[in-house]
């Protein structure tokens, strides 16, 4: 068994500036000596010299020479030589250049040239050659490539295993996050870029803006929630405070006002992982959106069913009628997500450069990656018709209740609530259909890689939230910048945000390596994490403003409609202006597979005639609703809706080929009108400030600071500033392709056909046993 | 007209394609450029316009229950569904409309008829407004190594080309002529583009009749001394933009292409850009996907490929970004020829000159871009606009505008005209309305007085130049060469081309025109800024400043506001909140356009102040 003890540590790890200097964070010590930065807790475990990391596919002469080091927490080149051929990079706090965190790693392959020989490895396994190469997948579409021609054999061999040991843990505990917060705890003067890990709080991306980002960890968090989408009739219950109810369930969440603690106690028991039905969101009109596991009593099935059903329904103004969806029943399953990302995968790494490049549209349409976007779009649009127009509550069920219920809650709640295509908003969305509710980050991340759940349902959700950005540009706080490094922040092993199956898991586990670290918790439950959402431990606030859309039109914009000004505000009278009169009969309405369930004690039974004519009356009223939301002007800060036909869902480039060299286009892509509408975003503040200095009276002396205090990550010169874009604006901006994909050997060795045409990605097993 | 029997039907249904709303009702007239189609059902009166050259079939579907069914598809994409009551009815709507869509004489064409009211010098300085001569002056023509030559003068070198041409200084008359005889219809070796940093040349002529072993001392002269016109490159490329086996088929009936052998210092390659019969069927495919309702994800990008339509259009910009590296990292001259020269060496040739220089990214520079490809290439009957041959049909310019438009998705900001402008040139192409996409060649064009009596659409383009101008345009410095990434996965479908007049699958309003009235607004701000009104205080101003700026209630009486333009400000400021954006760079313009109106405050302080002192 493996013990992260380290072997003594030979390098002492030092702290990183302090807060005030964040900005000047690039005078580092580290080039000189050839070391690594390490965090607290880090430690290096093996390094080897004179290592060439190969940056172009063609040539060798871009070649960087320099150290290979493996640590606890990631692998680090470190190199004297500049990077060649790129002229932009943007630089994440925790990592170097050229690092690569071991949770982002997915295959580590080694090779022999001479030998002809090639390992896939995996943990505590034997090498019984000597590497001439390291080619290091990554979970992020990364191709990195290591040459040892000149490194000492035996050194070379033991980095390898010691990259493939440490990233391929066999506990939880294990990973990196467990050993940083332990000697935080212990040494709590050693902060990682001066923010206190775990300060509890949500962070705030930008410096302006003090918002924390609601974690949803409290009782008041889910108050709040309460309060802001006015349910009324909903209340937080604290039945599973120190989970004793159910271990994937949060410690608070939200229940029908009319369901009394004793009686949820007792539904519990019927639900697989005793999931009962948790309220998300209400609609403005009254209508819940609950998601609830399957019942696993089939006797009990049936009057669980009716009674639950029956207290949505009083909680509704409305009393409306509950529509539940089955989510396991129409939309893929994760197996098949996981299928067609594998597939999607290979597909951006490999094929686009490969002969068959005609075939490019069908092998697209082969992955089924955009039709598995399209179908939870379509079905997350269909919900919200249910609780926008029909005023009812939607129940998402699913098996448990914590998978593609994550997606679709937080897909229809992006669609309906202006507050979540914020940045906060979007945040705290995340903390509350994901986190808190249970998605199994570290099996569907896989980040102990040992588990066969694997399957990138949050990348699917950040996707089709791109979809809805590239539809609805201007109704977005965030950028899509800021949804590809939210999804690589799900592959830093240091944040305790996605790094659990559930928060019970992170109190339990924590709380179990702080006695075996002699650590005193006093009255904490658990470990605190580093948050994600503390930015600042990743990203100079200068390097944070590529977060913000600059064609996001924010809630304190004016809207002038029908000669009156308005101004935009979530209010009830706003919304329900729709709500008068009683809800469309819709008792009737039944729509395919699903099923609406009826007030107590009207029987199933009496709707089955008139079955076909309704379903169609039903999808009609809704085509009806599309059609009619389509032609009307569009309110970026009401209900947004997809569309879906074919023609309109595409593929998500920044995410997927940034790393791709050959995809690039240089001085092009959607990043320079981003940089032309920033500079104009900026003049518009611009103006703004200077009217009101004017206001003010002040003099235009001594409002420097503020000028200084842009939204805009690109800044105009001046007004009507003409100049041209950077020179290193590309389309994969801010990411940089250099370095990354190596996918042809420069000597053509076999590696050349092993990378191009094996399915390196599908079949790790045939390649294990060729050593 | 003698072709119009039914002038009027009433009772008539247009069916929507895309949703299953309720059929539209109204009445149907003909006229003798135009069907119309007038809507009773809706309260607003809703008319469809259909041009009958943009008519480029006409069915009749089988009898139904609710009349007759009748089927228009339309060059523009345009594809129209009545229904017709009486059988009798329809039939004489559909002789007519076949009749009247392809009209046999080049008189009947609608720009000889067409009438606005433009006095005859006005009308003259249109069609001066863009001259090639001037282009070759900007390209530094006449110099050194080039002269324009006036040997066509009276087309006896070669019938389709211009009378003027650029050909090397080298080069004397017995060169060019004896070149010509050697060329398929006399197309010599012509100058198209000159890159002045380098002295590389693009140049065009048609496949040379070398069949399978034939030579010509003068052609070989001619090649010589387009090299030689470039001192800085020892070599210089041919390209034959067919593919080899269509190229080598041509040598057995004389034709075919350059021996390397028999050419000094040539570097001879094929591109394959297939035939316009591939073309033309691959379009008909694409448009049948366009057709599908409401495609799946699958059906959609099975059928795009199937069309092969992306793909031809990637042959296209491959071949263009070939000449336009050759130019410039090279430094090499380029002669590109397919079989007449006159398709797609024609839009190769100009998408390399787009590509190379900036200025063809301008609307000037675009329009001369076009105009040379009527000049030299461009056929009349791949148009159809006459009844003719099906076969000869072909979708040469779409695929140039296409390419422009994947062009400005790779670089959104190097154009300073958008994609509306793109569809009014290629809507144009096919209306007729104007004389200069008829004819086949420029003698032809003469020949028909078209320079006489009809109109130049380039003035009446800029005359709408507010609404065709890009708002993300850097300027004309901001980028110089433009290196487009060509993998497949950059090529994407053109919706607002082949789906445009679907409306279920864009935005109602165009946010497009809202940015642009934006625009226009604050150029008349502008110019009522100069006239800005002195004794209008710095207090009110920048109160009043505010009011728009942060859109508060106006502090002012209303009574004092012109109301009519109080109204137009709010208007506008509505529209800008209002559309519901289609793709990215389209809802783009809307956050752009409230950018923009928020930027435009700052000069309408004086705007309002005119109607202050009122």
């Amino acid at each position: 068994m493996f013990s992260l003890k380290p072997p003594k540590p030979t390098f002492k790890s030092y702290l990183l500036p302090l807060p005030q200097s964040e900005d000047h964070i690039t005078a580092e010590p580290r080039i000189k000596k050839l070391e690594p930065i390490l965090l607290p807790g880090e430690i290096v475990v093996n390094e080897v010299n004179f290592v060439r990391k190969c940056i172009a596919t063609d040539t060798s002469q871009y070649d960087l020479w320099g150290k290979l080091v493996c640590t606890n927490f990631k692998i680090s080149f470190i190199t004297d030589d500049p990077m060649p051929l790129q002229k932009f990079h943007y630089k994440n706090l925790l990592l170097g250049e050229h690092d690569v965190p071991l949770t982002c790693i997915e295959q580590i392959v080694t090779v022999n040239d001479t030998k002809r020989k090639q390992k896939v490895l995996g943990p505590n396994q034997k090498l019984k050659f000597n590497p001439t190469e390291l080619i290091i997948y990554c979970k992020d579409f990364r191709i990195v490539r290591f040459r040892f021609d000149e490194a000492g054999p035996e050194s070379a061999k033991k980095v390898c295993l010691a990259i493939a040991h440490y990233s391929q843990p066999t506990d939880l505990q294990l990973l990196f996050a467990f050993e940083y917060v332990g000697e935080i705890y212990h040494n709590p003067a050693k902060k990682v870029n001066g923010v206190d890990p775990g300060g509890g709080g949500g962070g705030s991306i930008g410096s302006a803006s003090g918002q924390q980002t609601p974690l949803f960890e409290t009782y008041s968090d889910w108050d709040r929630e309460i309060k802001r989408t006015g349910a009324s009739e909903w209340r937080v219950c604290s039945v599973n405070e120190g989970y004793m109810i159910s271990t994937c369930l949060p410690e608070y969440f939200v229940v029908p006002s009319s369901l009394a603690d004793q009686d949820l106690k007792l539904y519990s028991y019927s639900f697989i992982g005793r999931r009962m039905p948790v309220w998300s969101w209400n609609h403005p009109n009254g209508s819940a959106l609950v998601r609830m596991a399957n019942i696993k009593d089939v006797l009990q099935q049936r009057k669980i069913d009716q009674r639950i059903c029956n207290a949505i329904t009083r909680s509704h103004p409305l009393r409306s009628d509950v529509f539940k969806s089955d989510l396991d029943k129409c939309l893929p399953s994760i197996q098949e997500i996981q299928a067609a990302h594998i597939k999607l995968k290979q597909l951006c790494v490999n094929e686009p450069f490969e002969e068959t490049e005609e075939k490019w549209l069908s092998s697209l349409e082969n992955t089924h990656w955009l039709e598995y976007i399209r179908s939870f779009l379509k079905h997350s649009a269909e919900l919200v018709y249910m609780m926008e127009c029909k005023h009812v509550s939607v129940v998402l069920q699913e098996e448990e209740g914590r998978d593609l219920s994550c997606l679709a809650a937080s897909l229809i709640q992006v669609m309906l609530d202006p507050y979540f295509r914020t940045i906060v908003g979007f945040q705290s969305l995340i903390q509350k259909e994901w986190v808190m509710a249970g998605y199994q980050f570290l099996d569907r991340c896989n980040h102990l890689k040992r588990s066969d759940k694997e399957s990138p349902l949050f990348l699917m959700f950040l996707d089709c939230v791109w979809q809805l950005l590239e539809q609805y540009p201007a109704a977005f706080e965030f950028s899509e910048m800021y949804l590809t490094i939210l999804y690589d922040s799900a592959r830093i092993s240091l944040f305790g945000t996605f790094l659990f199956n559930c928060p019970h898991q992170r109190v339990k586990e924590s709380t179990e390596f702080a006695i075996s670290k002699n650590i005193q918790l006093g009255d904490e439950k658990g470990l605190r994490f580093p948050c994600v959402w503390d930015w600042s431990l990743q990203f100079t606030s200068r390097d944070r403003l590529l977060f913000h859309n600059p064609l996001y039109i924010g809630k304190s914009a004016p809207c002038v409609q029908n000669g009156a000004v308005k101004t935009f505000k979530r209010s009830k009278k706003n919304y329900s202006s729709t709500l008068r009169g009683v809800p469309p009969a819709l008792k009737n309405g039944i729509i395919s597979d699903q099923e609406f369930l009826p007030r107590r004690n009207s029987l199933i039974l009496k709707l089955k005639p008139d079955f076909l004519q309704q379903t169609e009356s039903q999808s009609n009223s809704m085509e009806q609703y599309f059609r009619d939301w389509f032609t009307k002007p569009v309110d970026l800060h009401g209900v947004i809706l997809p569309h879906i036909s074919g023609t309109q869902i595409k593929l998500w480039k920044l995410c997927y080929f940034r790393w791709v060299p050959e995809a690039q286009i240089n001085h092009g892509g959607f990043i320079t009108a981003f940089h032309k509408v920033s500079l104009l975003a900026d003049e518009v503040d611009m103006l703004n400030r200077n009217l009101r200095q004017y206001k003010s009276n002040s003099s235009l002396q001594g409002n420097c600071s503020e000028l200084d205090h842009s939204r805009m990550y690109f800044r105009a010169n001046g007004l009507n500033d003409t100049t041209g874009a950077p020179d290193f604006l590309s389309s994969s901006f801010p990411f940089s392709p250099v370095g990354n994909l190596c996918r042809r050997s420069i000597l053509g060795t076999p590696l050349s056909k092993f990378l191009s045409g094996a399915k390196i990605w599908l079949s790790t097993e045939t390649l294990a046993n060729e050593d | 007209m003698e072709h119009i029997t039914t002038p009027k039907v009433e009772n008539v249904k247009l069916l929507d394609r895309y949703t299953n709303r309720k059929a539209a009702n109204g009445t149907l007239y003909l006229t003798a450029t135009h069907l119309i189609y007038v809507d009773a059902s809706s309260e607003v009166r809703k008319e469809t316009w259909i041009l009958h050259h943009h008519i480029a079939s006409v069915e009749k579907l089988p009898l139904t229950t609710a009349g007759c069914p009748l089927l228009i598809h339309c060059k523009n994409f345009h594809v129209a569904h009545f229904v017709i009551g009486q059988e009798r009815d329809c039939h004489e709507v559909y002789t007519s409309l076949l009749k009247l869509s392809q009209p046999v004489k080049p008189e009947e064409l609608y720009a000889f008829s067409y009438n606005p009211k433009m006095s005859k010098d006005n009308r003259e300085i249109g069609w001066k407004l863009i001259d090639l001569k001037v282009d070759y002056q900007r390209m530094g023509i006449p110099n050194d190594y080039w002269e324009i030559t006036d040997v066509n003068k009276d087309y006896e070198v070669c019938n389709t080309y211009p009378p003027e041409i650029v050909v090397p200084r080298a080069a004397n008359k017995a060169t060019v002529i004896g070149s010509s005889r050697f060329r398929s219809r006399g197309r010599i070796p012509v100058l198209s583009y000159l890159y002045k940093e380098n002295n590389a040349a693009i140049c065009r002529c048609s496949q040379p009749l070398s069949g399978f072993s034939a030579r010509c001392l003068e052609d070989e002269q001619m090649l010589q001394a387009i090299r030689e016109a470039n001192p800085g490159c020892a070599f210089m490329y041919v390209v034959d933009t067919r593919p080899k086996l269509n190229a080598m088929a041509n040598r057995a009936a004389g034709k075919g292409y350059e021996n390397e052998d028999n050419y000094d210092n040539i570097r001879f390659k094929f591109i394959g850009i297939e035939n316009i019969h591939v073309m033309r069927n691959s379009l008909q495919k694409l448009l049948e996907v366009c057709e599908t309702k409401s495609p799946s994800m699958s059906d959609f990008l099975t059928g795009l490929e199937n069309s092969g339509w992306l793909r031809h259009i990637k042959a296209v910009m491959d071949a263009g970004v070939f000449l336009a590296k050759a130019v410039k990292d090279e430094n090499a001259s380029v002669l590109v020829h397919c079989s007449d020269g006159w398709d797609r060496t024609a839009q190769v040739c100009s998408l390399a000159s787009l590509l190379l220089d900036p200025f063809y990214r301008t609307f000037k520079g675009f329009m001369l871009v076009t105009q040379d490809l009527t000049m030299f290439c461009f056929s009349l009957s791949r148009c159809g606009h006459l009844d003719g041959d099906p076969k000869e049909v072909s979708p040469v310019f779409t695929q140039f505008i296409e390419c422009v438009w994947q062009l400005m998705q790779q670089f959104p900001c190097t154009f300073e005209f958008n994609e509306r402008f793109l569809l009014e040139i290629h809507d144009h192409v096919y209306s007729c309305q104007f004389g200069n996409f008829l004819g086949t060649c420029h003698k032809e064009r003469e020949d028909l007085k078209i320079f006489e009596k009809t109109h130049s659409l380039w003035p009446f383009l800029l005359q709408k130049k507010q609404e065709l101008r890009n708002p993300l345009y850097k300027g004309f410095t901001a980028y110089k060469e433009l290196q487009p990434n060509t993998l497949p996965f950059s090529f994407q479908f053109w919706c607002g081309m082949y789906n445009r007049f679907d409306k279920g699958m864009h935005p109602k309003q165009c946010v497009l025109d809202h940015l642009l009235s934006c625009m226009s607004q604050k150029m008349k701000l502008e110019d009522n800024k100069l006239r800005s009104v002195h004794d209008w205080s710095r207090k009110d101003a920048i109160r009043l400043f505010s009011v728009v700026v942060r859109g508060c209630k106006c502090p002012f009486s209303s009574s004092k506001i012109d109301f009519k333009k109080k109204k137009n400000f709010l208007a506008l400021n509505e529209s800008l909140h209002g559309p519901s954006p289609c793709g990215r760079t389209d809802s783009f313009f809307v956050s752009y356009a409230y950018l923009l109106n928020k930027n435009n405050k700052k000069n309408s302080v004086p705007f309002y102040g005119d109607h202050f002192n009122v």
